[in-house]
């Protein structure tokens, strides 16, 4: 579950100073979410008296991340770590457009339409895909939950798009 | 122990319980329907199937599902959750025996024995034990639990501000203590969770914090949304990026001989005793759960086995330990989950996420308001381990068969099913869109090797520890040594910090991961 795939390491852009890329990266991006964190949390209220504010917790965690990042920061620049491992653009890129399309056209065009649409999108993630099947199974799967949805659990979904309905 | 019968009896009143469905078309005609028998079937089930696919997890399966629960009385809906987990121990083991895939992590060591059993022809005799194993652990962690669950709410209740924040720290300290990789790593991604569920309205002053004035954020980020995109999503991602179709070269031979023999009985008897006692334990403290307890229960066979070298090649002991371990873990977990309301792993806090979501605050005062769900719950383990030992061997040949479903095809559907899941939540485009950018983050997180349930519970347990310490240092009138002179709380500190101390210690670090290495070679 959670064994990261090892693919070659990426070739070199960090300097060789840096012992365990991976850490010393991952450290850096805590650090920049902390100090957005603590940018976000700087219009809240803090302590009054005895009391908490609003801005008392998200202070102190983001100060507490703040600290971590930079020890994990720390840890990548004076131990021999993990390099960096490839990105895949092809995955990632295509899941996340499905993704957004579901988001964008399920208010307007209903679930049949997007629910589909998605299907074919995220199937281009991968180099296996074979259309004839995806688009069998594609069918079957928009069929099946636009039974479940909407009948079997009763949820409010819009079935068709906007323009077909009236 | 008067107390542990009638509670139970209440609990198997619920799980029995029948529900008049009058459904129109039948005109009139009401047809009674044990609906939490089936939830409950449902559930384990699903679970089953989870376990034998390999490339979606438990967690990611219990988020997926989350949405569909909803409509669900809460009984109904946490009994069938629970079902998912415990049905995927289970079904983790076939696919591990069968053709060494381990579909689910609990039983990656299962497959070190189990799949040299299937070649040796043994695979009738190795089903037959895990299923017996895990139904003998499920048993008794079914009796565990009711025999804990009184006393420690009763303790949980007791407990002040200052040491349930305490607590709270114990849990997660434990959770990163016992959990694989960097100790340090798992702390900030605990901190990070924290720091998420801030997010939203606060609770007391109703000010909005860092919503950026997003009305979908106002609200805080959903719970649902966050868990989907970190397992569901993200995994689709790495999955992808792990290249080409696992090899699914099956050994298609006939399981035959289902019962073990005379002498494979009298070996893994003992072995399913410890592994149950073993797996009960550290399922009971947090971060325990199912995959830890399955790699412990394994070293320790090997360890008292006299001739440790029959392990790896087909030992039945290697089977029985482990999977009985992962069951009895699975189970346990509940504990602090019912009785302190405290989730102990990743699968937990989205049974949380559940509770709040239909409006039930967790925590101890739930076992004494509304008994019949906590002992419905527990009735419904035992129950669902029963129904599982009688469906699954029958059912070997359909899971088996469904492992030839290829990834191609089963990804895009996930990708469509979550985002329907989610959107249906709310009905908010929003939450979908967040719900990827959450599998982006995920994505990134696993490529830097942090471990996204940390963040999971964090973000869970944030706002009760925020609310908490508010509490105690409000009572203390601001004097933050409270943690330190109430006695139980400082023991429970004090416990958290000796964990964290050993933790880092290079010595047992190295002893830490000697554990799950196992798997590796």
């Amino acid at each position: 579950m959670s064994e990261t795939p090892s693919h070659g390491p990426v070739k070199y852009i960090m300097p060789k100073w840096i012992r365990g890329p991976q850490d010393f990266v991952g450290g850096v991006a805590l650090i920049a979410i902390a100090l957005f964190a603590l940018w976000a949390s700087s219009d809240l209220q803090g302590m009054r008296g005895f009391s908490f504010g609003a801005g008392t917790a998200p202070r102190m965690f983001g100060f507490l991340l703040l600290g971590l990042g930079i020890a994990v920061m720390i840890v990548g620049l004076v131990t021999d770590g993990e390099h960096i491992t490839t990105y895949a653009w092809r995955g990632p890129l295509f899941v996340s457009l499905a993704i957004l399309s579901f988001a964008f056209m399920i208010r307007p065009m209903g679930l049949i339409f997007s629910a589909f649409t998605s299907f074919v999108i995220s199937a281009l993630g991968t180099p296996e895909t074979r259309w004839g099947q995806t688009i069998i199974v594609g069918i079957c799967l928009t069929a099946f939950c636009s039974f479940l949805f909407p009948y079997a659990l009763g949820l409010p979904l819009q079935m068709l798009p906007k323009f077909m309905i009236r | 122990m008067g107390d542990v019968f009638s509670n139970l009896g209440l609990g198997f009143g619920v799980v029995f319980q029948l529900v008049q469905w009058t459904p129109a078309f039948l005109g009139g005609v009401s047809i009674p329907i044990p609906v939490n028998i089936l939830l409950c079937l449902i559930g384990a089930l699903v679970g089953t199937l989870v376990g034998v696919l390999p490339g979606i997890g438990t967690i990611a399966t219990v988020a997926m599902l989350l949405p569909i629960t909803f409509g669900l009385p809460p009984v109904g809906a946490l009994i069938m959750l629970a079902g998912i987990y415990y049905g995927a121990q289970y079904g983790g083991s076939t696919t591990s025996i069968l053709v060494n895939i381990p579909g689910e992590a609990g039983s990656v060591v299962t497959a070190l024995d189990g799949f040299q059993m299937a070649k040796q022809g043994r695979a009738g005799p190795a089903l037959a034990i895990a299923a017996m194993g895990s139904f003998f652990a499920g048993c008794v962690a079914t009796v565990l639990i009711a025999v804990l669950g009184a006393p420690l709410t009763k303790l949980a209740l007791a407990f002040g501000p200052a040491e349930y924040f305490s607590l709270m720290v114990l849990g997660l300290i434990f959770a990163v203590v016992l959990a694989k990789g960097s100790v340090l790593k798992a702390i900030a991604m605990i901190v990070f969770g924290l720091l998420l569920s801030m997010v939203g309205s606060d609770i007391e002053t109703g000010a909005s914090r860092m919503a950026f004035n997003i009305p979908e954020l106002a609200d805080g980020l959903g719970f649902a949304t966050l868990a989907m995109g970190l397992f569901g999503f993200a995994e689709i991602i790495r999955n992808l990026d792990a290249g080409g179709e696992t090899d699914r070269q099956l050994v298609q031979q006939k399981v035959t001989g289902l019962m073990p023999t005379r002498k494979d009985l009298k070996d893994c008897t003992p072995a399913i005793l410890r592994g149950t006692a073993l797996g009960s334990i550290l399922g009971i403290l947090p971060g325990g759960g199912a995959v830890i307890a399955s790699f412990a229960a394994y070293t320790m066979e090997k360890k008292i086995s006299k001739n440790p070298e029959r392990f790896g090649r087909g030992a039945i002991e290697g089977v029985a330990a482990p999977e009985s371990a992962n069951n009895a873990a699975a189970q346990t977990s509940f504990i602090p989950l019912l009785t302190l309301g405290i989730p102990p792993n990743a699968v937990m806090a989205l049974m949380v996420g559940a509770m709040t979501i239909h409006g039930i605050v967790p925590g101890p005062q739930v076992m004494q308001k509304q008994p019949e769900l906590v002992w419905g719950m527990i009735a419904s383990m035992w129950v669902g381990n029963l129904m599982l030992l009688i469906i699954n061997l029958p059912l070997v040949g359909i899971w088996v068969r469904l492992l030839r479903v290829p990834y191609r095809l089963m990804f895009p559907s996930i990708v469509v099913f979550c985002a329907i899941g989610i959107y249906s939540v709310n009905n908010a485009p929003t939450d979908v869109m967040l719900a990827g950018a959450f599998g982006l983050l995920g994505y990134w997180l696993i490529k830097h090797d942090f471990e996204p349930a940390p963040l999971l519970l964090g973000m869970v347990l944030g706002p009760l520890m925020e609310e908490n310490l508010r509490r105690a240092l409000l009572i203390s009138r601001g004097d933050w040594t409270v943690f330190a002179t109430r006695p139980v709380s400082a023991v429970l500190m004090a416990i958290a910090a000796f964990l964290l101390v050993l933790a880092v210690l290079p010595s047992l670090r190295k002893k830490r991961d000697e554990v799950f290495v196992e798997s590796e070679n």
